[in-house]
């Protein structure tokens, strides 16, 4: 009859743990999050608004900005996609068709672009910020790995990084229904 | 063994959601089968428990014509009285010109809903205010009326264009020395207001209204209304935008509830609502426009980075109506609610010494001197005030609950419900059951810490919603309670010397009666 609690505890202690394992030396991380690469600077008026993924549909101009991911939708298919310094995965994974849904645009308000970050490439990504922290809270099938996709801005050192999205949006999506891009 | 452990949570967790089934079938996927299983085997919408005509409630349900912030009355006892009586879910039906309202009080299912509700989740809200921006004011708004009230595509593209500038987190970080300074200001104004007996006078509330209608002005106006200064003229500004915000959210309920003729026929009060609104554009838009100059005489490389909201929004939008829509939204929901909130946090200080304690030892060590300043690692530091707010908001939600119209059928606590009905989400009380949150009676923030073991269903408190439609807001909401409680705490010590209050819900859940705290000031050290 206690049951429902006792494993809510442990689901609450698997939360907490997350945030221990994740304490990284500083020096592993290659760029905080608001220092996004220069290329993102916009200018008022001179540049057409890059808030909404256009950045991301932009080839990589030289192979030095080349930035190599793959993703592994719920399937278990793989897709490796040439991205460049200064994308955002969410939207890089719309260009390339891969279903990580993005609800809200990046506006740190839901959970749909939850993803696994291959253990070696954790500790390469600027720590997550209190607000991710909540959200992934909310995330289901949370692990020590967990992150959010509209988070992850590449970066040079993350040449390979590999992705995994969660199982679960299978249940999510019974109607067939496939995540586009917003 | 720590992998033992992970695979039950795991197996636990999927088994929490793995029954978000859709009843829209199309494959043939041995979930799709299963969802079209639980559909067919699901119990009909008309065996859902619920007062039938109304035995318990008697009339209360005219009182219910809004979900969300706006609701007013018994609407917190209506709902922990349906949970008693019918449990988990509970319908509300027979409701006259109106959907029937389904509560629901299992944070599984209503994980569920937010969790399948898509890009376009439609939240019912505000006839009056739908009326004013479709009909009477059709022309102004046009496609695009904003985000309370809109839905579907519109909502949807409206969204879109000012989401991210109001929810991230780094534009929100630029506004916390412009609410600093107001609410510095405030606390002047409230030293000034003390009387013989250090106590705020008996409408403090109407003050910290003021105040909250100040930080909203400079967030979405970037200006500064003056809306604090004391002894304003009666046909001032100030004094008339103060006057008006009265009908921004408070009357509104007077106008949904206790007369809905406006419906049918103009009504003195409907008149005065549609010239207030009337008054809050022209407001709205005097300042854009102000703001439209600034940004043109800026210059032309300015970094994106350094504008602020307004300027953003109409650096990327041609249109100022865009700015001008938004920023009446903000006002329309961002005074009352805010304010009411910070009522209670007060009174929670107030009548908590061993909390406020804390609060002032954390607050200390992070402002050492009194005239320290903040900034956003600062108040990333603060763990302790956030989670005494969560946990306020936890026990005694302003809002008393969130609502959803299901856009399709869809199995709910084993019973099929169809669409087009509303759902209610009372946090005030899924957040006080046990079941989701140990220890539930207790008042305790650091259940909300890190290192604490405490269960709490995620979705059991959940303030300000979930997903593509969480409150817009708030960051800023946020922002301004954590800025000014820091700041009075720093420099005050809250007491409250009278007879408790009770809570009540007026249009929100809020102690009802007169905010008579005494301020001491505290030592300088």
């Amino acid at each position: 009859m206690f049951l429902p609690v006792t494993v809510a505890k442990l689901v609450r202690g698997v939360f907490c743990n997350r945030h221990r394992h994740l304490t990284l030396p500083s020096s592993s991380v290659c760029l905080t999050r608001s220092g996004v690469p220069s290329v993102r600077k916009r200018f008022v008026s001179t540049t057409p608004s890059q808030r909404h993924g256009e950045y991301e549909w932009q080839d990589p101009k030289n192979e030095a900005d080349v930035v190599k991911v793959a993703f592994v939708d719920r399937d278990g298919k793989r897709t490796v996609v040439r991205g460049k310094v200064g994308d955002n995965v969410l939207y890089l994974a719309h260009r390339y068709g891969v279903e990580m849904e993005g609800a809200c645009e990046a506006s740190l308000a839901c959970t749909t672009c939850h993803c696994y970050v291959a253990e070696d490439y954790l500790s390469k990504l600027p720590e997550s910020e209190e607000k991710e922290d909540d959200l992934l809270d909310l995330a289901p099938f949370l692990k020590e790995n967990s992150r959010l996709g509209c988070q992850i801005v590449l970066t040079k050192c993350l040449d390979g990084i590999e992705l995994v999205l969660p199982a679960a949006t299978r249940n999510f999506y019974v109607d067939g229904h496939k995540p586009k891009p917003h | 063994m720590k992998n033992i452990r992970q695979f039950q949570i795991h197996s636990i967790r999927w088994r929490s959601t793995a029954t978000a089934h859709s009843p829209h079938v199309s494959a043939g996927s041995p979930a799709d089968l299963e969802a079209t299983n639980d559909l067919i085997t699901a119990k009909h919408y008309s065996q859902v428990p619920g007062p039938m005509p109304w035995p318990i409630i008697g009339n209360t349900w005219r009182m219910l014509p809004v979900i969300g912030p706006y609701q007013i009355s018994d609407l917190a006892n209506v709902s922990y009285i349906l949970y008693k009586q019918y449990g988990k879910i509970a319908k509300l039906g027979n409701l006259v010109g109106r959907p029937d309202l389904l509560f629901v009080y299992d944070a599984d299912e209503i994980e569920k809903v937010y969790r399948q509700e898509g890009d376009t989740p439609f939240r019912p809200s505000m006839p009056c205010l739908v009326k004013y921006k479709s009909q009477v004011r059709g022309q102004f708004f046009g496609r695009l009326p904003g985000v309370v009230g809109v839905h579907g595509e519109p909502w949807r593209e409206f969204r879109t264009k000012v989401q991210k500038p109001v929810l991230q987190p780094q534009t929100v970080k630029k506004y916390i020395q412009p609410i600093e300074e107001v609410s510095d200001y405030f606390i002047k104004r409230m030293e000034e207001m003390k009387n013989v007996n250090s106590e705020m006078p008996a409408d403090f509330d109407n003050e910290i209204h003021k105040w909250a209608l100040e930080c909203i002005g400079r967030v979405a106006l970037d200006a500064r209304l003056g809306c604090l200064s004391p002894d304003l003229p009666k046909n001032s500004e100030p004094q008339k935008i103060i006057d008006a915000a009265k009908y921004a959210l408070r009357n509104v309920a007077l106008l949904e509830l206790k007369y809905p003729f406006w419906r049918y026929l103009p009504s003195t009060l409907w008149k005065k609502y549609v010239s207030n609104m009337d008054y809050f554009i022209e407001i709205c838009m005097k300042y854009i426009d102000d703001a439209m100059l600034r940004l043109k005489n800026k210059s032309q490389s300015v970094n994106e980075s350094e504008l602020s909201l307004v300027e953003r929004i109409l650096a990327n939008e041609p249109d100022p109506k865009t700015a001008y829509v938004l920023a009446l939204d903000m006002i329309l929901v961002g005074i009352d609610t805010i304010s009411m909130a910070v009522c209670s946090m007060l009174y929670q200080i107030a009548t908590r010494p061993e909390e406020q304690e804390k609060i002032y030892q954390e607050i200390l060590t992070i402002l050492p001197n009194k005239d320290d300043k903040l900034d956003a690692s600062k108040l990333e530091k603060m763990v302790y005030l956030k989670a005494f707010i969560k946990e306020v908001l936890r026990m005694y939600s302003t809002v008393i609950g969130n609502g959803r119209t299901l856009q399709k059928d869809m199995v709910i606590c084993g019973y099929r419900i169809p669409k087009g009905i509303q759902l209610v989400f009372p946090t005030i009380v899924t957040g006080n059951m046990e079941e989701y949150v140990t220890g539930c009676k207790q008042f305790k923030p650091e259940r909300w810490l890190k290192q604490s073991s405490d269960y709490i269903h995620p979705f059991a408190s959940l303030p300000y919603g979930h997903g593509p439609r969480m409150c817009l807001g708030r960051r800023f909401a946020d922002l301004e309670m954590q800025v000014f409680l820091a700041k009075l705490i720093r420099s005050h010590k809250l007491e409250y010397l009278h007879k408790p209050l009770k809570y009540k819900v007026t249009f929100m859940y809020a102690p009802d009666g007169e905010l008579k705290f005494k301020m001491t000031e505290r030592p300088t050290l």
